[in-house]
C-alpha cells in the first residue's frame, strides 16, 4: 500500500502527455486532482493503522526473485505524507484555473506529480542514498516548475536555483560516501550503529556538518539561503505554494530531521547548531521581509524566517520543542501555501506583485483579502489560529529548557513578523480601492476554494488544536524518540 | 603505481578547474570531457569497472556530444558581459578547499581504513538488480523529470502566453 505514495504519481506522471493530446485541459486536471485525492484518503484512512503496526515493506519477491525495496512508514513519514498530499491537493485544485494561461498543463501536472512521487519517496525510503536519489527527483521537477513561466526572471532564477541546489547535492553526496566507507552500510539503523561502534567522532562530525550544510541549502537556511528570495516569487503562484509549503519543508527540514535523528542523534553540539541556524533565520529573514515591495519575495523571506522557527524547535530537542517545530511545520505549509496561492490570485486579477501598486483590494476581492488575512494573522502568531499555538509551544519549550535568550528572540520575530503582515494588509486590501480597479474581479471559484479550504483549515486547527496534536503530531514525535533518547542521556550525563 | 595515480589525480583537478575558467565554452566542453576520462581511467585502477565503463562512455562520451552538438547549433547573440568577481572569487574557493583538505581532511580520511565487507557486497548485478532495486525507481523518476522538464522548457508558447 505504502509503495502507492511512490508509484502512483509516477505512473500518472507517465502517462500524462498521452492523455493531453486527447483533451488538453479537463482529463489533465482531473487526474492530477485524483491522483492528490487518492493520497490524502489513502494517507488519513490506511495511514494511522499502517504507521501503528510499523508498517515497512519488506523485500519484495517478482519472477521468484526477491527484490531489494525497503520502504518504512512510522508516524513521522506519515505526518509528512498527509501534508504534501493534503497541500498538493489544494494546489492542484487551484492550478486548474491558474495554470490555463501557461498552456501545456499535462507537463505541469506531470512535473508536478514528478516532484510528489519525489517527496513522497524521500518521505519513506531508509536508505542514505535513496534519500539522496529521490532528493534530486524532486529538485529536478521543481528546476522545471521554477522557470516555467519561461520568461528571462523565471529562467534567472530557476538557474541560480540549480546551482546552489548543486551545491547542496554534493555536499550530500560526499557525506553519504564518507558514511559508506565508515560503516559499509548506507541503512540508517545500520549506519547508526556502526557509528555508534566506531570510536570516530571528527569524521563523524564532517558528515554531519556537510549534512547541515546540504539540507541546510535546501531548508534555505540563513546563510544557505540566496536562492530561495528569486526561486520562490518567479516560479507560478502554485509552485511557490509547493516549493515554500512543501519542498523545503521535505527535502530540506525532513530529511535532515530524520538523518539527525536516526543516524547521528542528536547530539548537544547538533542541537546548538541547529538552534543558532534557526535563530538567525528566523530573526534576519523577518528583517529582511520588512523590506520588500513585491508581494511575493516578503513572502519568501517570511518561508525563511518561519523555517527558523521550524527548526529552533526541532533543535532544542526536548519532547516539547520537537513536538512545537513539527506543529508549525503543518501550519506553516497551510498558511503559506494559502498565501502564496493568494498572491497568485491577486496577480492574475490585478496585474502586479508590487504592494505600493495595490490598494483597497479588499472590495474587489473580498474571499481572497478575507483568507490572505487568516493565513497573515496564523503565521504572525494571532490566537486561536493555529500558528499562535506552534509558536506559544515552541516558546514554552525554549523557557522550559532555560533558553530565554532563544525564547526572546522567537517573541521579537513574531512581532516583526506581524508588523510585515499588516503591511501586506494595509497596501494591499485596506484603504479606497484605486480606479484602476475597476475592472478587477474576485478569482475563480475553484481558486477561491482550494483558498478557502486552506484557510479554514488554519481556523480549524487553531480551535482544535489539542485533537490535532494528540493524533497526528505526537506519534510523529513518538517516532523521532530513538534520537532523542541520544541527547536526554547526554544532557542527564552533564 | 601510486605516481601514475597521483598524476591522473593532478591532471583531473587541472582539466576540471579548466572546464570552469575557460571563456570559450567549447573548449571548456572538451576540458571537461578529459576530466572524465581520467577520472574513469582512476575508476578502473581502483577495481571498479561498472563505474569506469559509465563514467568513460555516458560522461566523457555521450554527454560530450551533445554539449558539442548543442554548442554548435547555438548562435551567438550580443556579447554579454560577465562579472569579474567570479574570476576571481572561483580560485579563492579553490585555494582555501585545497587549504582545508591538505589541513583537515587528509588527517580525517586516513582515519578510514577500510570499506568494510557487508551484506550489500556481491557481484554489480547482483547489487543492482537484488539490493538496489529501488534505486531503479529512483532513475525511473530522475529520466521522467529530465524529459518533462524539457518538455517544459522547449514547449512552444500558447497564444495566451
Amino acid at each position: 500500500m505504502i509503495f502507492l505514495f511512490i508509484a502512483l504519481p509516477l505512473v500518472v506522471a507517465g502517462i500524462l502527455p498521452l492523455v493531453g493530446k486527447v483533451s488538453p485541459r479537463v482529463l489533465p486536471d482531473i487526474l492530477a486532482n485524483a491522483v492528490f485525492a487518492t493520497l490524502l484518503a489513502v494517507a488519513l484512512l490506511s495511514g494511522p493503522s499502517l504507521a501503528g503496526q510499523g508498517a515497512g515493506l519488506g523485500p519484495l519477491v517478482f519472477l521468484g526473485e526477491p527484490l531489494g525495496v525497503h520502504l518504512a512508514l512510522d508516524g513521522f513519514s506519515l505526518f509528512i505524507l498527509i501534508v504534501v498530499s493534503l497541500v498538493g491537493l489544494c494546489i492542484g485544485l487551484f492550478s486548474v484555473k491558474y495554470m490555463e494561461h501557461y498552456g501545456h498543463k499535462a507537463v505541469y501536472y506531470a512535473l508536478l506529480l514528478i516532484m510528489t512521487a519525489g517527496m513522497n519517496g524521500l518521505v519513506l525510503v531508509t536508505d542514505l542514498f535513496q534519500v539522496y536519489l529521490f532528493l534530486e527527483v524532486a529538485a529536478i521537477a521543481s528546476y522545471a516548475l521554477v522557470a516555467y513561466g519561461l520568461g528571462h526572471d523565471e529562467l534567472e532564477a530557476s538557474f541560480k536555483y540549480l546551482m546552489l541546489s548543486a551545491v547542496a547535492s554534493a555536499f550530500i553526496i560526499i557525506s553519504v560516501t564518507l558514511l559508506f566507507g565508515l560503516t559499509g552500510s548506507l541503512d540508517f539503523a545500520s549506519v547508526g550503529r556502526g557509528l555508534r561502534g566506531l570510536d570516530q567522532p571528527l569524521v563523524s562530525a564532517l558528515c554531519a556538518a556537510l549534512f547541515l550544510v546540504g539540507f541546510g541549502l535546501k531548508a534555505a537556511l540563513i546563510p544557505f539561503h540566496a536562492w530561495l528570495p528569486d526561486a520562490h516569487p518567479s516560479a507560478p503562484a502554485p509552485i511557490s505554494a509547493a516549493l515554500s509549503g512543501l519542498l523545503i519543508k521535505v527535502s530540506g527540514i525532513y530529511a535532515l530531521t530524520r538523518i539527525f535523528f536516526k543516524v547521528f542523534g542528536l547530539t548537544p553540539a547538533l542541537s546548538d547548531a541547529l538552534m543558532i541556524l534557526g535563530v538567525v533565520s528566523m530573526v534576519a529573514a523577518a528583517l529582511l521581509a520588512l523590506g520588500q515591495k513585491d508581494i511575493k519575495r516578503m513572502l519568501a523571506y517570511s518561508s525563511i524566517s518561519q523555517v527558523g522557527y521550524i527548526v529552533l524547535g526541532i533543535g532544542l530537542g526536548t519532547p516539547l520543542g520537537i513536538l512545537g517545530g513539527l506543529f508549525h511545520l503543518l501550519n506553516h505549509a497551510l498558511a503559506k501555501s494559502l498565501l502564496f496561492l493568494n498572491s497568485g490570485s491577486i496577480q492574475m486579477a490585478a496585474g502586479t506583485r508590487n504592494l505600493e501598486e495595490m490598494n483597497g483590494l479588499s472590495r474587489k476581492m473580498p474571499v481572497t483579502a478575507a483568507t490572505t488575512l487568516v493565513g497573515s494573522l496564523s503565521i504572525a502568531g494571532v490566537p486561536p489560529l493555529n500558528g499562535f499555538w506552534s509558536k506559544l509551544i515552541i516558546v514554552v519549550a525554549l523557557v522550559q529548557a532555560k533558553r530565554f535568550g532563544f525564547a526572546l528572540a522567537a517573541i521579537l520575530a513574531s512581532v516583526l513578523t506581524l508588523w510585515y503582515y499588516l503591511i501586506i494588509q494595509r497596501r494591499a486590501f485596506f484603504n479606497k480601492p484605486d480606479a484602476k480597479w475597476r475592472d478587477v474581479r474576485e478569482a475563480p471559484f475553484l481558486m477561491t476554494a482550494a483558498t478557502v479550504v486552506l484557510a479554514l483549515l488554519c481556523i480549524v486547527i487553531g480551535i482544535f488544536f489539542t485533537a490535532t496534536i494528540s493524533t497526528w503530531i505526537e506519534p510523529a514525535r513518538d517516532a523521532l524518540a530513538e534520537g532523542l533518547q541520544v541527547i536526554q542521556s547526554s544532557i542527564g550525563n552533564q | 603505481m601510486m605516481a601514475v595515480q597521483i598524476g591522473l589525480l593532478c591532471g583531473l583537478v587541472v582539466f576540471s578547474l579548466l572546464a570552469v575558467l575557460l571563456r570559450d565554452i567549447l573548449k571548456a566542453a572538451i576540458s571537461l570531457a578529459v576530466s572524465s576520462l581520467l577520472l574513469g581511467i582512476l575508476f578502473f585502477r581502483m577495481d571498479a569497472p561498472y563505474a569506469g565503463a559509465f563514467e568513460i562512455s555516458v560522461v566523457a562520451g555521450l554527454i560530450t556530444v551533445l554539449f558539442i552538438v548543442t554548442i554548435a547549433l547555438t548562435k551567438a547573440e550580443g556579447d554579454v558581459r560577465e562579472s569579474r568577481l567570479a574570476a576571481w572569487i572561483f580560485p579563492l574557493f579553490f585555494v582555501v578547499f585545497l587549504v582545508i583538505d591538505f589541513l583537515v581532511m587528509r588527517r580525517l580520511l586516513g582515519q578510514i581504513s577500510s570499506v568494510p565487507s557487508s551484506a550489500e557486497a556481491g557481484t554489480f548485478g547482483q547489487v543492482l538488480w537484488k539490493n538496489r532495486t529501488f534505486d531503479l525507481v529512483a532513475q525511473v523518476g530522475v529520466i521522467f523529470a529530465g524529459v518533462f522538464a524539457v518538455l517544459a522548457l522547449f514547449r512552444k508558447r500558447s497564444k495566451h502566453e
